[in-house]
């Protein structure tokens, strides 16, 4: 059996801060065993924590109605998380990253979360709500080592 | 109310003062941090040692509670130093560029050391 075989539950929780930990535990939970080191194991966790912390104080707006679906898939390849809302669409792979060392000048703050994503991630996609669907995918990626 | 993170200060010699993370420090218990650092910079203290020798993880919020002070507390001739970080927290702060702004040492003596004696 390959671990494309393994079907895995998907996660819906409310868009709130509260269920960060429980969207952290369910990422933990299917890919503790696989072969990622704890630093990759952390950045998998770290991405989608950050990508869902994006939706539910920017998209939502803290609007705890609202619900977040996560799906978990493994193959011999990769592990993908699509991680799915019905807010306005913002492509998260469109945004511009900051200049750290401005970053700093300007004593900003906020606005990293989507940078991390992407120094740990291998890809990132989205894909808008089509007419009719009313749902925004993004999809993280993350190659297992050979 | 945040089972999964708590954060405790406490004062230090040398005009400098400690404050203590453990747990999972994200989107949602940044709040807290951001409450205790506020009160402690409130009460006088702007030289300031963070232990992170029992924090297990931290997201971007989280690194952000630093921002906000760190221009307060430095425009007061006071520092935000960060001390005893596991490796896969450290590793944040370096994917981000954090160590090019805040001192990250080894031990909370060695930050605590490093703040220069008052007179």
């Amino acid at each position: 059996m390959t671990m494309a075989d393994e079907h895995i539950e998907p996660l819906t929780i409310p868009a709130s801060t509260l269920y960060l930990q429980t969207v952290r535990s369910y990422i933990l939970q299917h890919i503790g065993m696989l072969d990622f080191n704890e630093f990759e194991e952390n950045g998998i966790v770290l991405a989608v924590d950050e990508a869902v912390s994006n939706l539910i104080r920017h998209a939502y707006r803290g609007d705890d109605t609202k619900k977040i679906s996560i799906t978990l898939s493994v193959d011999d390849d990769e592990v993908q998380v699509e991680i799915c809302d019905t807010a306005d669409a913002f492509d998260p792979a469109s945004a511009e990253s900051p200049d750290m060392r401005q970053y700093f000048i300007d004593r900003r703050r906020g606005g990293l979360g989507i940078l991390l994503m992407t120094r740990v991630m291998d890809t990132i996609t989205y894909k808008p709500a089509a007419v009719g669907d009313r749902v925004n995918t993004l999809t993280l990626t993350k190659r297992r080592r050979s | 109310m945040n089972k999964n993170f708590t954060v405790t200060s406490e004062p230090l010699s040398n005009g400098c003062c400690v404050v203590r993370l453990m747990g999972y420090l994200d989107a949602h218990t940044a709040t807290l941090l951001e409450e205790t650092m506020q009160g402690v910079i409130t009460q006088g203290c702007n030289r300031i040692v963070v232990d992170f020798e029992e924090l297990e993880y931290i997201s971007s919020a989280g690194l952000g509670v630093f921002m906000v002070f760190i221009e307060e507390v430095r425009a007061d001739r006071g520092d935000i130093k960060l001390a005893a970080m596991k490796p896969k927290v450290f590793t944040v702060f370096d994917l981000l560029g954090f160590p090019a702004l805040f001192e990250i040492h080894q031990t909370v003596a060695l930050a605590h050391a490093a703040f220069p004696t008052t007179t």
